[in-house]
This record gives C-alpha cells, sequence and structure tokens, in this order.
C-alpha cells in the first residue's frame, strides 16, 4: 500500500488559552478527494496552516508526503497548490497578473490550462484586484491553483462567494483533478459540494476529528428519513425499535429510523396504508447535527425567544 | 387609521432626494470624531508654535529683519507666498508671509481626504449601497459630505484666527487667515466632490483633487517667484487668492469672492454631475489592466520590486524635489550669512556656512530615507496581517527569499534616492553659486551617509523577525531621534547618548570634515548582522494569520 498523502496523528495547537486543535487524527491517501467538514471555529483552517508550515503544532505528528510541513515547507510546496477561503490580492495588480504569478512562484504555469481555465469561470484577467468582488478574487486563486501540475491541492472553502454555476465548474475541475491523480483535501462547510465530491469525509468539530470514512459508511452510522401521507393512524410505529423523532403534521408523518432498521417500519408502514412516501438518506447536514447535538437545544431556545418576541 | 398601516405609509416628508442628511451628518461627525479634531488641532499647534518659535530665534522685530532675505528672495517667495510686508518685517507679518501657505496646504488636504473617505471611497466598497436602499435621498451622501466640510473647515478657521489673536497679532489680518484657512478648505472640498464623480475609485479621486492642488500650488509658486507681491499668474491660482489677500499688510477680503465663486461652481457641478450617472459608475472609464503577468514579475523578488514600486517612486521624487528646493536656497544661504541670527548660523555648521549648511542637507535628506525605508519595511506587516504574505509562501517561496526580497528592494530604493538627491542637490547648489565642486563634494555627503540609512533596514529586519508589534513604534521612534538630533543636535545641547542613538550621527560630517571610511564599515557591518538576524528570526517565528 502506498503511504498516505497527509498524515496527523494527535495534532495540537493552541492560541494562549484556546486550543484550537485537540488531538486531530486525519488521513487522506493517495489520489482521492478528502472532505473536511466542520463549522465555522472547528479547526479546519488551522490544521491547513499546519499542513502549510505556516503554524507550528504544540504536539502531536503531522507529515505531508512524508516529510515534515515546518521544517520542509519550501520543498513541500512544490508539490501543491492552496487557495484560502478569503482571498486578498493586491489591489493594484490585475486577476491575469496575479494568476500567473502564484503559478510561476509554484515553479510552472500551464498557458493552455490557464486560459481555458479563465474562460470556464468567466473572469476578466484585466481588471485591477480591488475592483473584483470576492467570488472573483476567490475565482482567481482557484484558476491559478488549477492551472499549476501538481499532486496535492489544499482548499480551505474554495468557492465561498462563487454563484451556483461556477460552483458547477468548479465540481468538474475537481473531478478532472482526480481522474488527473492529484489528490485534495477540500475543506468545506457546504455539505451538498462535499458530497458529491469527496470519496471520504472527515468530520471535525472542537479541534478533533469526530468521524471519517466514506460517506456510505457514515451514511450506515445514521438513520433515514421517512415523510409519508398515510391511511390510518401510525401513531404507533413510534415504539418500533429504531425509530426517533415521530411526529405528525398536516397529515404526514415524519420519522427518522436508524439505517439497519428500515425494513420492519417499511413493513408497517404498508400495514397502516400509504398515499404516498418519500425517503431520503441522511443529508450531511444531519450527519453533521448528530455530532453537534449537543448545541441543538441552545438554538431552539434562540428560536422559541424570536417566537415570543413576535 | 391603525398605527400599524400609518408606519408602512411614506410620508411626504420622506421623499426628496436630501432625505436622511441630518442622520448622515451626524454618523460621519461621528465616524470622524477622532480624524477632524486632530486636523483642526495640528493646525492650531502649527499657530501656536510659529508665535511661539518666532520670537524664539529672533528675539526683537530688528531680529527678524536679518532674516528676511529666507522668504524675500525669489526661492523664497516660491515655497512661501508673495512676501507681502516684509520691508518692515513684524511677527505677524512674517507669520503671514512665511508660513499661512502650510495653513491653508493642510485645510486642503483635510478637505480632499474627507470628501473622497464619504463619497467614492463609500461607493466604491459598497457601503453607500447599504445607506442608499434606506430612507436616503440621492443627494444626501453628498450633501451631508459638503456639510460635514463646512463644520471641519469653519472649526479650523475659529481655530487659526483664535489663536493668531492669541499670538497677539492685528485683529483684522488673524481673522482673515482663519477665513482664508476656512475657504481654502471648501473650496477643495468641492473639488473634490467634482473628482469624486469622475473616478470609479476614491483613490483616484483624491489623487486628482491632489492634482488639482499641486497645479494651484505651482501655478502660484511660480507667480509669486516673479516679483514681490504676486504677478498675473498669481492670480490663477486659489492658493494665490488666499495670499493676495494679505494679512496684517493689505487686510483686503474681496479675494476671497474668488474662492466662494469657485466653490458655488465646483459644488454646483458635482450635484449636476451626480444626478447624471447611476450610484458606483464613474464618468471616466476605468483602464483594464495587463491580463498576463510580464515576465519578471514570478520570482519573489519581481513581486517585491513591484509592490515596492509605487512607494519608493513617490518618496523617491518627493525627497529629490526636496533636496533640489534646499540646495537651491544655498546661495540665498550663504548671502544673509553675515545678517543672520546666531541661533540658525549655529545650524548650519557655524563659520563654513556652505559646507555646514549641505552636510545638514545629506542629514536631512538622509532621516527622511529611513522615514522611506520605516514605512516601506511595513508592507511586510501589512502583507502578512493582510493574508498576502501566507498565498505567497504556501508557493515553494522560502520566508528568506520573500522577506529578503522585500529588505534587498526597499535598500536599492534607499541607496538610489540618497545618490539622486545628493547629485541633484549638488547640481542645484552649483546652479546657484556657480561652483562647480559643490556637485562632488554634495554627492560624497550624501553617499557618506547610506551606510547609516541601511542601519535602518537592518533595525527593521530585526524588529520583524522577532518582534513585529514593535516593528513601528520602535522604528518609528529612532526615526524621530535622527530628526531631533539631526535639526537639533548642536542646538539643543542634547545628551551625548541621544546624540549617539542615532546612526547619523557616527559618519564623519562631510564636507566640513574629511571622509573616514571606519565608521562606515562599522555601520556597514551592523546592517548587515540586523538584517540576517531578522531573516533568522522570521524562518523561527509562526506566519501571523489574518485579524
Amino acid at each position: 500500500m502506498t503511504a498516505p498523502v497527509i498524515h496527523a496523528a494527535d495534532l495540537v495547537k493552541r492560541f494562549g488559552s484556546t486550543t484550537a486543535l485537540d488531538g486531530l487524527d486525519l488521513t487522506v491517501e493517495p489520489g482521492e478527494v478528502h472532505g473536511f467538514l466542520g463549522p465555522n471555529g472547528a479547526g479546519k483552517s488551522t490544521t491547513m496552516r499546519i499542513l502549510l508550515g505556516m503554524l507550528r503544532a504544540d504536539g502531536g505528528t503531522v507529515e505531508l508526503f512524508g516529510a515534515d510541513p515546518w521544517a520542509d515547507a519550501v520543498t513541500l510546496h512544490r508539490r501543491l497548490a492552496y487557495v484560502p477561503g478569503d482571498v486578498e490580492l493586491w489591489p493594484n495588480l490585475t486577476g491575469g497578473e496575479a494568476i500567473d504569478l502564484f503559478a510561476r512562484l509554484r515553479g510552472s504555469l500551464d498557458r493552455r490550462r490557464r486560459d481555458e481555465l479563465v474562460e470556464r469561470f468567466g473572469l476578466d484577467p484585466t481588471k485591477k484586484a480591488r475592483t473584483y468582488s470576492k467570488g472573483n478574487r476567490q475565482k482567481v486563486a482557484l484558476i491559478s491553483a488549477l492551472a499549476s501540475p501538481v499532486d496535492l491541492l489544499l482548499l480551505d472553502e474554495p468557492t465561498a462567494g462563487l454563484d451556483p454555476l461556477m460552483e458547477v465548474v468548479f465540481q468538474d475541475c475537481i473531478r478532472e483533478a482526480r481522474a488527473a491523480g492529484t489528490t485534495v483535501l477540500l475543506s468545506s462547510h457546504i455539505l451538498a459540494q462535499v458530497e458529491v465530491l469527496a470519496d471520504r469525509i472527515s468530520i471535525i468539530r472542537e479541534g478533533r476529528v469526530v468521524e471519517t470514512g466514506s460517506l456510505r459508511d457514515l451514511r450506515h452510522m445514521s438513520r433515514t428519513t421517512i415523510v409519508a401521507d398515510t391511511v390510518g393512524d401510525p401513531a404507533h410505529l413510534a415504539q418500533l425499535p429504531g425509530v426517533h423523532d415521530l411526529r405528525t403534521e398536516e397529515g404526514h408523518v415524519h420519522l427518522e429510523v436508524d439505517g439497519d432498521r428500515v425494513q420492519p417500519v417499511l413493513r408497517e408502514l404498508a400495514d397502516v396504508g400509504v398515499r404516498s412516501l418519500v425517503a431520503h438518506p441522511p443529508t450531511l447536514e444531519q450527519l453533521l447535527m448528530r455530532h453537534y447535538g449537543d448545541d441543538l437545544p441552545a438554538r431552539d431556545r434562540a428560536e422559541q425567544d424570536e417566537l415570543e418576541v413576535r | 387609521m391603525t398605527t400599524a398601516v400609518a408606519r408602512h405609509t411614506p410620508t411626504r416628508a420622506g421623499s426628496g432626494s436630501l432625505t436622511g442628511t441630518g442622520t448622515l451628518v451626524r454618523f460621519m461627525l461621528r465616524r470622524d470624531r477622532f480624524r477632524l479634531p486632530a486636523w483642526v488641532a495640528g493646525m492650531g499647534l502649527f499657530v501656536v508654535y510659529v508665535g511661539v518659535a518666532l520670537p524664539e530665534v529672533a528675539p526683537t522685530e530688528e531680529a527678524l529683519a536679518t532674516t528676511v532675505p529666507i522668504f524675500n528672495q525669489p526661492v523664497g517667495r516660491m515655497f512661501t507666498g508673495p512676501g507681502l510686508g516684509l520691508d518692515a518685517p513684524t511677527y505677524e507679518r512674517f507669520f503671514a508671509a512665511g508660513y499661512v501657505l502650510y495653513l491653508f496646504l493642510v485645510a486642503a488636504l483635510m478637505s480632499i481626504m474627507l470628501v473622497a473617505r464619504h463619497t467614492r471611497a463609500e461607493e466604491q466598497s459598497g457601503r453607500a449601497e447599504l445607506v442608499r436602499a434606506n430612507v436616503v435621498g440621492r443627494h444626501a451622501g453628498l450633501t451631508a459630505t459638503l456639510v460635514v466640510s463646512l463644520v471641519a473647515n469653519v472649526a479650523a478657521a475659529v481655530v487659526v484666527a483664535g489663536l493668531a489673536l492669541a499670538n497677539g497679532f492685528a485683529t483684522t489680518g488673524s481673522l482673515l487667515v482663519g477665513a482664508a484657512t476656512g475657504l481654502v478648505g471648501m473650496t477643495f472640498a468641492g473639488v473634490t466632490a467634482v473628482t469624486a464623480q469622475l473616478s470609479e475609485y476614491s483613490r483616484s479621486a483624491a489623487g486628482l483633487a491632489g492634482a488639482v492642488l499641486g497645479v494651484a500650488f505651482v501655478l502660484r509658486a511660480l507667480g509669486d517667484m516673479v516679483r514681490v507681491g504676486g504677478s498675473a499668474l498669481s492670480w490663477v491660482s486659489p492658493l494665490g487668492w488666499a495670499g493676495q489677500t494679505g494679512p496684517y499688510v493689505l487686510d483686503r477680503w474681496w479675494p476671497l469672492l474668488l474662492l466662494v465663486g469657485l466653490l458655488a461652481l465646483t459644488v454646483a457641478l458635482a450635484f449636476w454631475l451626480q444626478s447624471r450617472r447611476d450610484l458606483g459608475a464613474g464618468l471616466l472609464a476605468a483602464r483594464p489592466g495587463r491580463a498576463e503577468a510580464r515576465p519578471w514579475l514570478g520570482t519573489p523578488l519581481g513581486l517585491a520590486a513591484r509592490l515596492q514600486r509605487s512607494s519608493g517612486l513617490a518618496w523617491g521624487v518627493a525627497i529629490v524635489a526636496l533636496g533640489i528646493v534646499d540646495g537651491l536656497f544655498t546661495q540665498a544661504l550663504v548671502d544673509s550669512a553675515a545678517d543672520l541670527p546666531d541661533l540658525l548660523r549655529e545650524m548650519f555648521g557655524g563659520e563654513t556656512m556652505r559646507d555646514g549648511y549641505l552636510t545638514f542637507l545629506a542629514v536631512l535628506v538622509g532621516y527622511v530615507t529611513s522615514a522611506y525605508v520605516v514605512f516601506a519595511v511595513q508592507t511586510l506587516r501589512t502583507e502578512e496581517a493582510r493574508g498576502r504574505a501566507e498565498a505567497v509562501l504556501a508557493t515553494p517561496t522560502s520566508r528568506t527569499a520573500w522577506a529578503g526580497s522585500h529588505l534587498a528592494v526597499v535598500a536599492a530604493w534607499a541607496v538610489l534616492i540618497m545618490v539622486a538627491a545628493g547629485l541633484l542637490t549638488g547640481l542645484a547648489a552649483a546652479a546657484v553659486t556657480g561652483d562647480g565642486a559643490l556637485v562632488g563634494a554634495t554627492l560624497l555627503a550624501h553617499l557618506n551617509l547610506i551606510p547609516a540609512v541601511l542601519v535602518v533596514v537592518g533595525l527593521c529586519a530585526l524588529l520583524f523577525g522577532w518582534a513585529p508589534v514593535l516593528l513601528a513604534p520602535v522604528a518609528w521612534a529612532l526615526v524621530g531621534v535622527m530628526v531631533l538630533v539631526g535639526n537639533f543636535g548642536t542646538l539643543l545641547d542634547l545628551p551625548r547618548w541621544l546624540v549617539d542613538l542615532s546612526p547619523l550621527s557616527h559618519p564623519a560630517q562631510v564636507p566640513v570634515e574629511d571622509l573616514d571610511v571606519a565608521p562606515l564599515v562599522v555601520l556597514l557591518v551592523l546592517a548587515a548582522v540586523g538584517v540576517a538576524l531578522g531573516i533568522l528570526g522570521l524562518g523561527r517565528r509562526q506566519v501571523l494569520g489574518r485579524s
């Protein structure tokens, strides 16, 4: 088996009294698109910055292509391209100049690929960066990264500010990169994007990876949501093992069922009599909710307050 | 009718193009609550300083007469005004002839920045759109900006006039100086209101208005140079009109009417242009830049050269211009040497007045160039704080290459500025004195100080590498020491350690003394050690993220 591209074990990073990373484990295999999911402040960007050698870890081990990202930063950077979530450019350089600059600093620029990407992302490279919207600055960094032939793409929420059309272009580009054998670490909180692109995902929360695996593995561990319009009263379904959160709204029954308990529930539903039925696998949103479940009561309370104000 | 309905019914009072002006005025005053008082206080301090310093330099008004040649001859008039009333100088006339022009300039700069900040900068950032989406009229923003300019300039006028009176200067003249200051400020607020309509960018808007101010200054300078009291050319410049009021001498108010007229014209033009364009749009089209980077923009050095280019050029031109102007003063200084007050003569080197003056000029260019160095090295801090350094360092660019490139470019600019200033100051001095040998002597005086300026590069590198938060305070403090020691080292009898703190104190005083290589070598070694240690520190510390 080939060595992982990224391997972090028990990584710790503190900023003063706050602990940004608290024993983070992360393994990214060659050639995979690895989704790195978590809410703001979970430690995604800190991890990225340690992988780039900008920050030094306070504990644990981290290897990039088998080398130390702090000590061997320059050598490692020949093999990767990085796109931050909030790209800052030099106000008086044009987008085209910034694209070329980054690619040349990386060592090589595929001119044809660069022009093709400029075209696909619909960027005007002659405008000064100070006139660019956030989305356009993001495009500059993406085009530059994608136009460089590298082994690893470190993308930290790369499509923040892009419109849905460009999101599609971005997804195509990532698929092309993977087809070419590039490894991608894609941090995001746009769940749909990770869902479509990632081979495996790691969910990070409060500086630790709480779950890692392929989407299929994680789904297995989670629940299917069923919404049905029934003839009879389905209230007794709540008694079945593995059924959660059953409620009835305007004649529709909503329930969640554990992945391995779907069959008996469907059988019982059929007995009650079904007029229409929708079942869907858990979205990443729901996967995340499971791990940030303790945030929910607080949110519910906030919503309650809001209602009372009205 | 219930209140719930009334809440959603637009009232007549809220439908004009000026709706919301009052709220915006309060909002702008709140945003500028420190900035504007600082500008006004600066002008007030200047008036007080002149009032205190003049009797200090020349204890009697007879003694004052001996310094008149500094402002009285053509080059002096270029930089001060028409030179009215200097045949019978008093402190107040000296104030009007030598210094009020700078009050006008400061008021104009305050107004240019104020208007650009509240009009085009707001539109460029998109904040104006947020504001205008509320119940705010089309012209409310510009109107509120002009009201705030009026508040600031009236405050400036009152403070300047009041403190001039407090200096014991005559009433009419003092009121006239205050009024002229405020009106020049307002006129340039009007000019900026127009330029803000033209360009999409606030920097271009302020730059265009600044160019108008520059042209006004040059026209007045040439006009006033021609003869005492000014010539026709003085009368085509708004700064000339303000000077032609002749405070404490002619005491005439009517030239201010010209300023009022120009103000009315520019304000009307600004509103007319604004009602003719879309929010965010400019009347001058934005020029497209290059779609591809030039070949040299692809290395850390190329990037640093590009990023440092405009500030290096701007500082360089300004410093060299300063040198040339000072060089042109050489003959006037020599001519008036015998009559100068002792204090001033001491400042320029006692007996060998001319050489002492040239030594002083080199020190002056040295500390201003050091200020450029500190300013330019701070780019590294900005790059790091804005996350752009991280983007560059995420490529195979080492920290040494990144910071080293910037430091090398800054050092190269500093050397270039010193050489160019030395050469051109020397040429200017040689031209006015007719002594060709001054070119070489002046150039050598400047070259002699280059190692001292490079020590500042070393110190900045050291601070940036090990204690980046201390870069600005410590480096600027050193520049402050260099200015203090350079200007007043002999005059104020400063303690030895303070004088020694300034790197500029250590080279020999060329051309008064002969060139001494030993201190230069020491300074160069110090500079190199500073840079090396700084880069070592940068490699060991973490790259600071944004915010």
